[in-house]
């Protein structure tokens, strides 16, 4: 504790001072005092802070000279200085002057406070005045003053002579330097320091050179950050940094070879073992992540290790995102796992764009007087109406979409293949929904819910897309594409023995409600209430289905190749390929 | 939870895989909650057996949030019946132990605590350059991690370390001794000057006299996850206001429900449902859009600006769960924590108790309490960046842009989860933690302005 004991001594000197001063002041609860300070909390004003000990007391502002001034207290006859005003009395008393010695007395002095003189300081602001004379003193030297007290031995400057007294005697007992050159009196500072110093190092040597200088030297002092969330971490780097070292070698080697696994396998291989296995990966390339690691505690090697599993990956991603490209373009051509049959349908509602879009506008509607108001179709049409739906419908929404889908396509794509999380499923959903459904639905929902991430994020209108999509899967009834999966389901649920709704009312003509071109059909011919509920399941059912056919790309291709006709019936086809559930 | 493989009567349901599952249940979820927006119940019933065929609290990752989502939605439709719901929670147990635990599990297995905290301490740090005399104020104090990195870094500036004295306000006096005893030892090992005041409070009633705020000190406010509790209030008179004008057009039955053949019983709840349930401001288009002013958030700004902190730091979920409706918190919701379970099931085996605790103790409960809870219940009312900066600005503060130093760390603390998933992007100052695309947390920091 070299400097800092003293320092330490200083400050608390000052801050004593200071807490003697507010115990004063707090530890009278009840006096007027108390009430003061504490000001009603909601209260803009800014000068009455709570807090301040006694608003009363005296505001001092010292210009810097008297504040440096070692003898304040001049005496007229002989020019002597004095530091204190009673010793000044007293020397007075010598020139045979009249002198007076203040009486202690009985009142309670009038509380001061001081200023310090430099205006950029914080404490220039009244309000964080301090509360003695020494305080003010020795902060003004050690922070606006000439330091000019040098510690012979390591050159140390110091403003105010105590503290450099303190520091002189401990100075060179202790010392710890840094391969940043840093020297360091304190040994947990220095440990600290080492943690982030190394760290850095290695980050920088590897991307930015400019950085290790700049990271060094400017931070060099307090750059052990909040690094040192484990304390046990840091003995450990501390102890033995030649293990570091050691550690470090063993395995920037490994590092070496995994990533001369990751370039000599071709690299498709390296992608789909990764994509394909994301635990083990998570356990053989990243830290113990059940070990919670603290902010940085792992050892320098491990971050090296880090920086070489990144580089990995990222080439892994590289690839893999360059080769979903290539899937996204197959895919528009009719090859795509996934994407084909919605892309595919969106082209359809293109195409369809206007039919599709009256049907939509006259859908809800349809539904809302049919079933009386039942939550979701008025939740659309509310929605809908409110969100000035036909302002959308042009067909720059549509394409700004499609774009959108695209790129979530390309996002989707990356996740799809080792296991669908839930957010690419939400995303996925979304980008059905809106495929499946109209356009300008989404759109319009998308206005009205006002989807906030859209400003943001760095694909907005795929963002964006998602909410309203959704609604769109949902609400989008009249789309072509629900009544066929009606028929789906309704196949599933016959399979599966029993009606979900055990109403069995779906009887027959399914393939009559199937023609898209009658917007009003569905409605009519299935109930109300729950039939939406049916509806929304077939939805899913038409999700599910089209998922699944990507296994089969043919029977997808067929099957939207025949959503994209206008023409009923071919719901029968469908089925063939539901085959497999 | 039935699970999928044995209880569902519908072989097609047996048979789907995980990501058809996926969409069906998100499609179930987004149905069920209409049918709970709308007040119809027996819809609503149905949709959540459909449901619970297919989630399921140990299994993929949908399944487990469409778990959580749907016992939200019950929730919700329970507290129609006052009697019934108080009843049926009378004997629950509440662990704060327990709580707290799950709490540790989530600081430690991801990162978005512990980017906060660095984020906050470096803000910290800065600010409090050559200041003698620092005073923190820490809201919720519950995790000494925090602090203790603090103590370190200021036990080594290079001008000595400062006198530092935290105030930790949380409601539980054991959390207050712990986090009294780990920072005190620290601190003496350190051998720097530190004192930590226990302020035993709820944050809402938060007494300001009691934080002790002195002249001279350089005070610095923290609060991670904790703001938007404040934002919840009685919004009662608004939910009637938009009940009453609500009500006409959607509260005519649907005749396919008593087509299908229910029951008296079915009858009676949709009328109940009609009544007593006209579930908030749902199914209203005139949603407020621009920010309803809460009174207690303003009147707790107001306060802390009155203190003149040096800085402070506010971490909050960057998600838009305020909504007015019901189906906007849903859809938000639904997105976020879809993110949040993502990133569990990224560092996390599917059959960690630990995991599940956090799922169901941490994030279901939130989730339980978007969804389901209205007025002054609905605590978890997370709000986007901009709606901060905004609420912030008007209470008078100003934006301190984070530096670049602690985004430094902040990417390297990342770096080191040996994850893709977790983003980090500074934006106009702040920063925003994200997992792939969906931002999660975001961290500001703020002075007074003059």
């Amino acid at each position: 504790m070299a400097a800092s004991s003293s320092s330490l001594f200083g400050i608390r000197e000052e801050d004593q001072n200071l807490m003697k001063q507010q115990q004063h002041s707090s530890s009278t609860p009840t006096s007027s005092t108390a009430a003061a300070p504490l000001a009603p909390p909601p209260q803009k004003k800014k000068r009455n802070q709570p807090g301040t000990p006694n608003p009363e007391a005296e505001v001092i502002a010292l210009s810097p000279k008297t504040l440096m001034a070692t003898n304040r207290f001049i005496c007229e006859v002989c020019n002597k200085g004095f530091q204190r005003e009673q010793n000044l009395q007293l020397h007075r008393r010598g020139h045979n002057l009249p002198w007076k010695l203040k009486q202690k007395t009985t009142k309670e002095p009038k509380r001061k406070v001081y200023l310090c003189p430099e205006p950029t300081c914080v404490h220039h602001d009244p309000s964080r005045a301090l509360g003695d004379l020494t305080g003010i003193k020795k902060h003004f030297s050690r922070k606006h003053g000439e330091k000019k007290w040098k510690c012979d031995k390591c050159s140390k400057r110091y403003a105010v002579q105590s503290d450099w007294k303190a520091h002189s005697k401990t100075c060179g007992t202790r010392e710890y330097r840094c391969d940043c050159g840093t020297l360091f009196s304190r040994r947990d500072s220095f440990i600290t320091h080492r943690a982030f110093c190394d760290a850095l190092a290695q980050e920088s040597a590897r991307h930015q050179p400019n950085l290790s200088s700049l990271g060094s030297n400017l931070y060099g002092g307090t750059s052990n950050t909040g690094l040192a969330l484990s304390h046990h971490h840091h003995q450990q780097q501390v102890v033995g940094p030649n293990i570091d070292h050691h550690h470090h070698n063993n395995q920037s080697t490994a590092a070496d070879i995994l990533r001369l696994g990751g370039g000599s396998g071709n690299a498709r291989t390296g992608q789909f073992d990764h994509l394909l296995s994301p635990p083990s990966m998570g356990s053989s390339f990243g830290p113990a992540q059940s070990s919670a690691p603290f902010f940085i505690n792992q050892d320098q090697s491990s971050q090296q290790y880090h920086h070489d599993q990144e580089q990995l990956q990222s080439k892994q991603f590289h690839g893999l995102m360059q080769f979903s490209d290539h899937q996204n373009n197959n895919s528009s051509s009719g090859g795509n796992l996934f994407n084909l049959p919605f892309l595919s349908n969106s082209n359809n509602s293109n195409n369809a764009g206007g039919t599709n879009s009256t049907n939509l506008l006259l859908h809800p509607d349809h539904q809302y007087n049919s079933n009386g108001g039942e939550g979701g179709s008025s939740l659309f049409s509310g929605h809908m109406m409110g969100g000035g739906g036909g302002d959308h419908m042009s067909s720059g929404n549509v394409s700004s979409l499609y774009s959108s889908q695209v790129q979530n396509n390309h996002h989707g794509a990356g996740a799809a293949v080792s296991h669908m999380s839930a957010t690419a499923l939400l995303q996925k959903a979304a980008q059905m929904g809106s495929t499946t459904s109209s356009n300008n639905t989404s759109a319009s929902l998308l206005r009205s819910f006002g989807s906030t991430s859209s400003t943001k994020s760095e694909r907005p209108a795929a963002a964006a897309s998602l909410v309203p999509a959704n609604l769109g899967g949902i609400f989008g009834g009249g789309s072509e594409n629900e009544n066929n999966l009606q028929d789906l389901m309704n196949s599933f649920a016959a399979g599966g023995s029993s009606s979900i709704f055990g109403t069995g009312s779906f009887g027959s003509g399914f393939h009559d409600v199937a023609s898209r071109d009658e917007p009003k059909l569905p409605a009519v011919s299935i109930g109300a209430g729950s039939d939406r509920l049916t509806r929304d399941f077939l939805g899913v059912g038409q999700i599910v289905r089209s998922m699944s056919g990507g296994q089969q790309q043919t029977q997808i291709e067929h099957m939207s190749s025949l959503d994209s006709e206008s023409n009923a019936a071919p719901s029968t086809q469908s089925f063939g390929g539901g085959g497999n559930f | 939870m039935t699970s999928p493989s044995l209880g569902s009567p519908y072989p097609w349901q047996r048979e789907l895989k995980s990501e058809e599952r996926g969409l069906c249940l998100i499609h179930l979820l987004l149905t069920c909650a209409n049918y709970v927006a709308a007040g119809n119940l027996e819809n609503a019933n149905i949709a959540l057996e459909q449901i619970s065929l297919l989630a399921s609290s140990d299994g993929d990752t949908m399944q487990r949030i469409a778990a959580y989502f749907t016992e939200a939605l019950a929730d919700r439709i329970l507290k129609a019946w006052p009697g019934l719901y108080k009843a049926l929670y009378s004997t629950r147990i509440s662990s704060v132990s327990e709580e707290f635990l799950v709490r540790k599990v989530f600081f430690e297995m991801l990162p978005f605590l512990k980017v906060a905290y660095v984020l906050t301490n470096q803000a910290i740090i800065e600010a409090m350059e050559e200041e003698k005399m620092v005073h923190i104020i820490d809201l919720n104090s519950s995790e000494p991690a925090q602090w203790i990195a603090l103590l370190h870094v200021l036990s080594a500036r290079p001008e000595g370390p400062p006198h530092l004295r935290i105030t930790g306000v949380h409601q539980q006096k054991e959390v207050l001794d712990q986090m009294a005893h780990s920072l005190t030892e620290e601190a003496e090992k350190l051998d720097t000057p530190f004192q930590f005041y226990p302020v035993v409070s709820k944050l809402e009633t938060l007494d300001f006299e009691k934080l002790h705020v002195k002249t001279g000190e350089a005070l610095a406010i923290s609060s991670v996850l904790q703001f938007h509790s404040l934002l919840s209030s009685d919004d009662d008179f608004h939910r009637k206001k938009f009940s009453l004008e609500s009500k006409n057009p959607n509260r005519v039955h649907s005749p396919g429900v008593l087509q299908m053949g229910q029951g008296r019983l079915g009858e009676l709840l949709e009328k109940d449902m009609g009544k007593g349930y006209s579930p908030s401001p749902d199914s209203t288009s005139s949603s407020p859009l621009s920010p309803v002013g809460s009174v207690k958030m303003d009147s707790f700004l107001n306060a802390f600006w009155g203190l003149t902190p040096k800085l402070m730091v506010v971490t909050e979920q960057d998600s838009n769960h305020n909504g007015s409706t019901l189906m906007e918190r849903l859809f938000e919701a639904l997105y976020s924590y879809a993110a949040l379970f993502d990133c569990l099931e990224s560092t996390m085996s599917r059959n960690s108790l630990e995991r599940m605790k956090v799922e169901k103790m941490l994030f279901g409960e939130e989730i339980k309490n978007i969804i389901a809870c209205e007025g002054s219940e609905r605590k978890e009312r997370h709000e986007k960046l901009e709606k901060w900066i905004q609420r912030l600005d008007l209470a008078g503060f100003g934006n301190v842009p984070l530096s670049y130093y602690g985004m430094l760390q902040a990417r390297k603390l990342l770096q080191g989860y040996g994850c893709d998933g977790y983003r980090i992007r500074e934006e106009n100052g702040c920063v925003l933690m994200s997992w792939q695309d969906r931002p999660l947390f975001s961290v500001s920091a703020w002075g007074c302005r003059k």
